[in-house]
């Protein structure tokens, strides 16, 4: 099975990745054997069963009381910015 | 008293602190003094401070002479894994697009073991935010198994497995995903367990795939893993997932044999691939067991052979969501470009390495339009036949035994260039996480190479007592848990 | 006709032959103390990155916790416009990159929101009419970008997270609206609701109240939907309405030309006052909504939301019905004086206090309102509160003292906290209604009138109002209004 290498790179504008034109050989071919792998769930008969995303699901939802709690990170979190102008965390133009 | 220290198990040298026999500045200058001698061979820590270890250990000390009571833990180093978040030290998750970064907070497991006394010794290696089986895809180094530093030591809590074997440590914190503990733990002849999904409090784990994810304790025995899990396990509020029900392993239920239990052995799933001296030990584990009074019988598991398949569309889609905070506009590096969707693409394309890109793309693609209800959709509905096939089976008997691994540690580099085959080795363990149901790898013995063997134990959710105890039944018929890896013992007399 | 009249007629033409297809997507800001997922407050205005934390900053490791209010406020708004609560609801990751959307991804919900179904009541066209709602569901706020724009030589986004985590509900109406003006009236009475519920200021130049218009247009009697377009950025109720206007000859225009309309999203240029093709031309937009695995689905019993439902506030329909009813007002005047709870509530005690509810709500729209358009006053902010002006009115509607009296007395009210009563007699503003006082002034006023006297004597009976308006003149507005009447009569008959 091959993978259609417009649909990877389809995804990895989603995904916010570049691929490196020398890698992209050996990418395409290792996501082509893993796709085919998980092929062979398309055989198994799922019809009528419920999706499981999250194991917990069925206990009672945990809710927060609306209070608000100080918290001190403000200083260390700018700091860690990369790029920081004051307040603000600053980012080269969106376009 | 350093011959004490090497061999005492976690218990006792918590004890004894607690009786002022030993400081817990002397556990700690023991058990530094062997990292410093093997850490940077084995490539087990991505960062280690100790200066900062030490003071840990005085603060210990001195809330033992002001009178405080404290944890079966007080004084005992534990490893932390690096995608545990601690506050003011690195955390890097073993990639470079966290390089430097300090989080400005501690993970709840963090704060829990500060509280009973236990001390860090440090940060350890992992393959790229747990993505791995062999902590090769670390962007830093990678780390050696003791037993053979040729070989890998599993992964992704490789660095956590290993420190534990090389004894620079007798506990250590790693996270399970689709195997992360248990598969180190069995190539490192240790203790592992992945404890019921929500049993530990994921604030502070950095995520992986967020329902699959749990942090979990490594030691070299039984008792020791039962206080780790405790010092850890508990309601979190910060979690929403994380569970009340989960209750503390009590010491006296872990004592009490094999006597009565029902051992499950799912034959359909133990096949050919599976290494013949593993297919041994589980046998001769499976008779010890019955002659300790446990009754042996078949159980079924007839999906978990698409559990590769289910973990790896949604293991990765959970994991491309994840990992979209790492942008480069508020944490770890930032390369330069253009405009933002440039320095985007610079910033992820240089800070990750090849497996995380690979399956950033593999879990965008299944969560894709067109492409959800065939992959993601559908895994999350194989997923639930893979849990019934476990609750039905756990009816009818008290744990399921089986393989960890296919084979003992495989050699650095063997597997790395064929994705695929990596991720056939978690046959074993992924059923287990799919499911969210605890299982613990503990040591069975050795290959003829010298290599360790382990087995895994399954069991019903909050039940990681009864896992335990029949760890701690094996260990009473044929104790593993005391050879110090040679090649380490000869290093540390230099 | 001339060209350009011409021209209008044409297009006037045009208009007509085809129907305007208008859905809207509403953002509130739900006004809790705290973020949706986090203990950081909400507070509007706060020095940038101060009210953020690890979760709502997304930094690795954190988690969501659920705020039990944004869940109860969600609720109320469903219940209040009459949709059907979901027993099970669940989160979902909406994935997309953006500067000040610090996971990747939003919190929000997907195939299963919260609230189904419901509908708004709008006045259009001298008729009521039903505009359906979609659904509601709760979701976070992004934070907020300062892009380079109108800031000399900088090439730069400014990002602050204060807001990233705040509690929202979307809002999303089925294409049941059918005019700009339609548009306006729902964007009027959904904000009253949620301000009366108190769950959401409804500020839209704030930002606490959003809008996005999906526009289409089709020719009357084609039942298919014509294309869409969205438009974004309108911050007004306003410029809602003249987006869609404007929108609807866009695409009416084109499709009279022979063209087709595009589907796209257009931002509105309210200086302009046109709707402008997006320049980042984005990809597609591909969210990949997938169930939010760290959150469990929420899960509401039937006697949770009952407990809900027992608590909301009597609704601006129903209000309005019952004041209609109650003090035999006019649907307008119930309209006007429903606008807020706290209105209706000064209006109520006014009209009881007076025992004459047509009277206090004369008073309450015109006087009051008057007064408080002037000054910007809040209605609990006004100083003349429900018992003396209850007084007052209770005092001209039982002719106690003249209407012009009474708005004498108002003014001295406004700055002098006594009641009616006492200001009455302390500004000597009593009324003359003695048969003595009030035969005099009555003289005097037909003796500086003998015309329009002498129409009355003759049978002129409309020229007797202005001796009335004389009269009241005369006397500063103090003679009693139906004695002096009386005293007109008495003294026209008998100096005849």
């Amino acid at each position: 099975m091959s993978i259609d290498p417009n649909a990877v790179h389809h995804v990895a504008k989603l995904g916010r990745l570049t691929i490196d034109p020398s890698e992209e050989p050996r990418l395409l071919s290792e996501l082509a054997s893993i796709l085919a792998y998980v092929e062979q769930l398309q055989s198994l008969d799922v019809s009528g069963i419920e999706p499981t995303s999250q194991v917990g699901a069925g206990t009672k939802t945990p809710l927060r009381e609306d209070r608000v709690v100080p918290c001190d990170v403000r200083d260390e979190a700018l700091e860690a910015a990369p790029d920081r102008d004051g307040d603000y965390f600053r980012v080269p133009r969106v376009v | 008293m350093s011959a004490d220290l090497l061999h005492a198990s976690a218990e006792a040298i918590g004890r004894s602190v607690v009786a002022k026999e030993r400081s817990a500045a002397e556990v700690a200058e023991f058990f530094l003094g062997r990292a410093s001698r093997t850490a940077e061979r084995l490539g087990t820590y991505l960062h280690r401070d100790p200066e900062r270890t030490l003071d840990a250990a005085r603060a210990v000390d001195r809330r033992i002479a002001a009178g405080e009571t404290l944890s079966p833990l007080a004084g005992v180093p534990v490893a932390l894994k690096d995608n545990l978040c601690t506050r003011g030290v690195p955390t890097t998750c073993g990639s470079r697009i966290l390089e430097g970064y300090r989080p400005p907070y501690d993970a709840h497991v963090v704060e829990r073991l500060r509280e009973a006394g236990a001390v860090s010794t440090g940060k350890t290696n992992c393959d790229e935010f747990a993505m791995g089986s062999s902590t090769e895809n670390s962007g830093y180094f990678p780390t050696r198994n003791p037993w053979d530093l040729d070989r890998v030591p599993g992964g992704s809590s490789g660095g956590s497995a290993a420190t534990v074997a090389a004894r620079e440590a007798p506990l250590a914190l790693g996270s399970d995903t689709g195997g992360s503990v248990r598969q180190p733990a069995a190539f490192c002849g240790v203790v592992g367990l992945k404890p019921t999904y929500g049993a530990v409090s994921r604030y502070g784990l950095v995520a992986f795939a967020s329902s699959l994810d749990q942090i979990g304790p490594f030691a070299r025995n039984a008792r020791d893993t039962a206080l780790l899990f405790n010092a850890i396990s508990g309601r979190d509020a910060r979690d929403s997932t994380s569970r009340a029900e989960a209750k503390p392993v009590m010491l006296d239920e872990v004592e009490r044999g094999a006597g009565g239990l029902r051992i499950g052995l799912p034959r359909d799933l133990i096949g050919e691939g599976l290494d013949p001296e593993i297919g041994a030990a589980l046998d001769r584990v499976a008779r010890s067991l019955e002659g300790a009074g446990a009754r042996v019988l078949d159980v079924s598991l007839p999906h978990a052979k698409y559990s590769i398949a289910t973990y790896y569309l949604i293991a990765p889609a959970e994991a491309s969501s994840n990992l979209a905070r790492y942008d480069g506009v508020r944490y770890g590096i930032r390369k330069p470009g253009r405009d933002l969707i440039d320095m985007y693409g610079a910033t992820r394309g240089a800070g990750f390495g090849r497996e995380v890109r690979r399956r950033i793309l593999l879990g965008t693609y299944a969560l894709s339009a067109g492409y959800y209800d065939a992959y993601y959709l559908r895994a999350m509905k194989v997923r639930t036949l893979i849990r019934k096939d476990f609750s039905d089976a756990l009816a009818r008997c008290d744990a399921i035994l089986l393989p960890t691994t296919p084979t003992p540690a495989f050699r650095l580099g063997e597997k790395v260039d064929d994705p695929l085959a990596m991720y056939l080795n978690d046959i074993f363990s992924i059923p287990a996480s799919l499911a969210g149901v605890p299982a613990l790898s503990f040591p069975a013995g050795f290959s003829k190479s010298a290599l360790p063997i382990g087995l895994q134990l399954v069991g019903r959710p909050f039940e990681e007592a009864t896992l335990l105890r029949i760890a701690r039944a094996w260990e009473s018929i044929e104790d593993v848990t005391d050879r110090v890896p040679p090649l380490v013992e000869d290093g540390a007399r230099a | 006709m001339s060209a350009r009249a011409e021209t209008e007629s044409k297009r006037g033409e045009a208009l007509a032959r085809y129907e305007t297809v208008v859905g809207l997507e509403v953002h509130a800001q739900l006004k809790t103390e705290s973020k949706i997922f986090c203990g950081c407050s909400t507070k509007f205005g706060a020095r940038p990155n101060t009210q953020v934390c690890p979760v709502c900053l997304g930094l690795p490791g954190v988690l969501p916790v659920l705020n039990e209010r944004a869940v109860r406020f969600a609720v109320m708004t469903g219940l209040a416009v009459g949709a059907e609560i979901a027993p099970r609801s669940v989160f979902a990751r909406k994935n997309y990159f953006y500067p000040d959307l610090p996971k990747g991804y939003q919190i929000s919900q997907y195939d299963r929101p919260l609230c189904i179904g419901g509908s708004v009541e709008i006045h259009a066209q001298d008729a009521w009419k039903r505009i359906r709602l979609v659904r509601i569901h709760l979701e976070e706020d992004a934070g907020k970008s300062l892009h380079p724009e109108g800031r000399e030589g900088v090439d730069t986004t400014r990002v602050d997270l204060n807001r990233a985590g705040v509690p929202l509900i979307e809002i999303v109406s089925e294409p049941d609206i059918r005019s700009g003006g339609e548009a306006y009236d729902y964007l009027v009475r959904l904000k009253q609701i949620l301000v009366y519920l108190d769950v959401c200021d409804g500020n839209m130049e704030e930002g606490s109240l959003r809008c996005d218009a999906n526009v289409s247009v089709r020719p009357r009697g084609q039942t298919a939907f014509g294309t869409k377009t969205e438009i974004k950025n309108m911050n007004s109720f306003r410029n809602v309405e003249r987006a869609i206007a404007f929108e609807t000859e866009r695409q009416i225009g084109i499709l009279e030309e022979g063209g087709r309309i595009v589907q796209e999203t257009l931002l509105w240029n309210a200086d302009k006052g046109t709707a402008e093709t997006m320049r980042s031309k984005e990809e597609a937009h591909d969210y990949r909504y997938f169930p939010e695995p760290d959150l469990l689905p929420l899960d509401l019993t039937p006697e949770w939301i009952e407990s809900v439902r027992a608590t909301l506030p009597e609704l601006p329909h129903d209000l309005r019905g019952r004041i209609q009813r109650e003090f035999e007002i006019p649907e307008y005047d119930a309209e006007v004086l429903s606008e807020t709870r706290a209105l209706a509530t000064y209006y109520e005690e006014t009209a009881r206090r007076s025992g004459n509810g047509k009277l206090a709500s004369n008073w309450v729209m015109t006087e009051v309102n008057g007064i408080r358009n002037k000054t910007g006053q809040s209605i609990e902010e006004f100083p003349i509160r429900p018992d003396r002006l209850g007084d007052l009115v209770r005092m001209i509607a039982s002719g106690t003292i003249s209407g012009k009296i009474g708005k004498q007395l108002f003014e001295l009210m406004l700055k002098d906290p006594e009641g009616p009563e006492t200001l009455v007699r302390k500004h000597g503003l009593l009324p003359i209604d003695d048969e003595a006082s009030l035969r005099a002034i009555a003289r005097e006023v037909i003796a500086a009138n003998p015309g329009p006297a002498a129409e009355v004597r003759a049978g002129k009976e409309r020229t007797f109002a202005f001796l009335v308006g004389q009269a009241m003149k005369q006397s500063r507005g103090r003679a009693h209004p139906e004695k002096i009447q009386d005293a007109l009569k008495k003294e026209l008959e008998e100096g005849a």
